[in-house]
């Protein structure tokens, strides 16, 4: 067994609405090691996303523990939690999220802002993320420019270019064709194959059967995970 | 800590940002734009009341002492200095021979509420007699023609020196030297004009005519009448020993006993500085108010624009965030747009300001003839814009303080999820 990077135990999300208590997650406890690719399957609002963002330090658990390469979660204040999206993690969203009024090459550099890299350090590595994602020739695009499988693609290299731990993907093939789906998932079986951390939620078999490892939500509970040895 | 690369980050975001939005932003910053006039106008003003006052005060000389019966200030007991005893030309004349740090003693006769006469039209002035020393001094500097001569002053000639006030009101066509005034009867030749002296609340400096002290007494008389001596010092520094050496004669002149409080004023220019300081802080204080009533009304506008737009923006900052933008990065995008929004308001503001300085000044000096103004400068001074500036920067740092703490503190899960 590889080293774990993540480590959740009896984890639980409850959002409270008025005076009625939604439970997002009920006791979910769970090992990612390095160089995993873990797809996460679930109905509509099984606690997919709400498991990826607590993943991907952008919320914490209303209890239990999450140990994120040893360290606890549960006690970094905003400031630490914003240095560990920045450094160990990548995400990729469904809908891109990227600044619509900033270039590729703007895009991919903003981690390395906040890293507080130097300019001309940000601009190179990010020309080479994008490279590897094969955008070379988009860098002074902004999105409204792009097709939605080329910003994502934009996307992907903005969460490669601090070199993370791991990639998180809440549903980074959903807003795209089914050809276009293949081209992104191909780039994320490459960024695992190169050695990365690679979680991604999905509702598509067919995109979930690229993982190794599949780990089925309900109800905010996991329901089975298991090993994908048939993978693509 | 705020690296750099965050930092530059930031202030381009907000510039972009104003930029997108440049017509909303130029008119958010309506009341910082009135707020700036009115402080650079208001220090425009007290610099330039300063300059009319310093002016005032060297023309008339800084360097001057006068004892006198009457006290200035009107700051002594009245009744007190009513009952003072006369000071008379022999004094006058005892101190002029015992006086050693001073370097003229001139003594003075003043008829106030004179007349003189030019044709068929008079005009109410004082009637100042003094002798040919009083060309040293400051105060004796002509636009025309000369002060009287020693020779004039000894033959108790019939000539007299104008002031700027009278010259004004009789000539208002020019050509004052060589022509007659009558004083109590009496033709007396003009041969000199004084140069404007008095500003502000001095103008009564003006409204005096200058003949030799024999002259005066020939036509006003000595009898019943309180002389002055002016003192010339030569120098600021000088003020205090003549001051001195002046106080102790004085007393052994009109035999006051040790105990007893000097029964004389020695009056100097320095008596009206309190007068100018007055009128300077009430320029100030409803200034103050002004500006600050419009910094913040200002500061709501600016305010309010901030909360749109860090509400338009939350996505983008939920964006930041997930890819680890810190609390402070975020504060500090929102602090430098609004620190931007309230120097542009500021840039703005210059030439509005410097248009009106300059018409102002155009409308007292070009149009309404007040000489007096030209010293007041047509540009609105370096320090002001400066202070303008920073006062600005700060007002919108505290304007934005609060959006920017709101949007710095968003949970980016939310923020994320946030559509327009
Ligand atoms: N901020 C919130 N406030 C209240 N309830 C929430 C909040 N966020 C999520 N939930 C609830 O938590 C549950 C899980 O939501 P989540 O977004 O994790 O589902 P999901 O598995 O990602 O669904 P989908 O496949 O539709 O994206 C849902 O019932 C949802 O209504
Ligand atoms: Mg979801």
């Amino acid at each position: 067994m590889s080293t774990a990077i993540i480590d959740i135990e009896h984890v639980v999300k409850r959002y409270e609405m008025g005076d009625e208590e939604v439970y997002a997650l009920r006791d979910v406890s769970l090992t990612i090691g390095s160089n995993e690719y873990v797809a996460i399957m679930g109905p509509s609002g099984s606690g997919k996303s709400t498991l990826m963002n607590m993943l991907g330090c952008l919320d914490t658990p209303t209890s239990g523990k999450y140990l994120f390469n040893g360290a606890n979660v549960a006690e970094m204040n905003d400031d630490d939690l914003a240095s560990i999206r920045n450094k160990e993690i990548g995400f990729v969203f469904q809908t891109f999220n990227l600044l619509p009024r900033a270039t590729s090459l703007k895009n991919v550099e903003l981690p390395l802002v906040y890293a507080g890299v130097s300019a001309e350090e940000r601009t190179r590595r990010a020309q080479e993320a994008l490279a590897r994602v094969q955008l070379s020739d988009r860098m002074g695009h902004k999105p409204n420019e792009l097709s939605g499988g080329q910003r994502q693609r934009v996307a992907i290299a903005r969460a490669i270019v601090t070199a993370p731990s791991i990639i998180l993907a809440d549903e980074p093939t959903g807003n795209l064709d089914t050809k276009t789906g293949h081209d992104i998932m191909n780039l994320f079986r490459d960024l695992w194959k190169a050695g990365n951390t690679v979680i991604l939620v999905t509702h598509e078999e067919d995109i979930a059967q690229h993982a190794r490892r599949i780990i089925r939500l309900r109800d905010g509970r996991i329901e089975s995970d298991i090993t994908n040895h048939n993978h693509a | 800590m705020l690296r750099l690369s965050e930092f530059q980050e930031s202030a381009r975001i907000a510039w972009d940002s104003l930029r997108v939005n440049l017509l909303r932003s130029i008119l958010t910053t309506a009341g910082i734009v009135v707020g700036v006039v009115l402080v650079v106008l208001m220090g425009w003003t007290i610099g330039g009341l300063n300059a009319v006052w310093e002016q005032t005060i060297s023309i008339i000389g800084k360097d001057m002492l006068y004892i006198d019966k009457w006290d200035w200030t009107g700051g002594r007991n009245w009744r007190d200095v009513e009952s003072r005893k006369d000071i008379s030309l022999q004094q006058a004349a005892l101190l002029k021979s015992r006086m050693e740090s001073a370097e003229y003693v001139i003594p003075l006769a003043r008829k106030w509420g004179g007349s003189v006469v030019k044709g068929n039209s008079s005009l109410m002035c004082s009637i100042t007699g003094t002798t040919a020393d009083y060309a040293n001094t400051s105060a004796a500097t002509t636009l025309a023609g000369r002060f009287f001569s020693p020779t004039e002053e000894h033959s108790a000639d019939r000539v007299v020196v104008i002031g700027h006030g009278v010259y004004k009101s009789l000539y208002p066509d020019g050509n004052a030297v060589g022509s007659i005034l009558k004083i109590n009867g009496s033709p007396f030749r003009i041969i000199g004009v004084l140069q404007k002296q008095g500003f502000l609340f001095m103008d009564f400096i003006d409204n005096q005519v200058f003949i030799p002290m024999m002259a005066f007494r020939a036509v006003h008389g000595f009898f019943d009448r309180s002389f002055s001596v002016g003192l010339k010092c030569g120098s600021e520094a000088m003020l205090d020993i003549v001051r001195t050496e002046a106080i102790g004669h004085m007393r052994a002149i009109r035999n006051v006993p040790p105990d007893a409080p000097d029964d004389f004023s020695i009056n100097e220019m320095k008596a009206f500085d309190q007068q100018a300081k007055n009128i300077r802080i009430g320029i100030w204080v409803v200034g103050m108010g002004l500006t600050i009533l419009a910094f913040v009304v200002g500061s709501i506008g600016i305010m309010n624009i901030m909360y749109v737009s860090v509400t338009e923006r939350t996505k983008e900052i939920g964006i930041r965030k997930a890819i680890g933008a810190r609390r402070g990065s975020i504060l500090a995008q929102f602090l430098i747009e609004s620190a931007l929004l309230c120097m542009a308001g500021a840039l703005i503001a210059f030439p509005i300001a410097q248009g009106i300085v300059a018409g102002a000044r155009f409308l007292a000096v070009d149009v309404l003839e007040q000489e007096w103004a030209s010293v007041i400068s047509p540009l609105i001074p370096l320090d002001l814009l400066g202070i303008a500036v920073v006062v600005s920067i700060i007002v919108g740092l505290l304007a934005g303080f609060l959006p920017a703490l709101r949007a710095s503190r968003l949970d980016p899960v939310e923020a994320l999820r946030y559509e327009q």
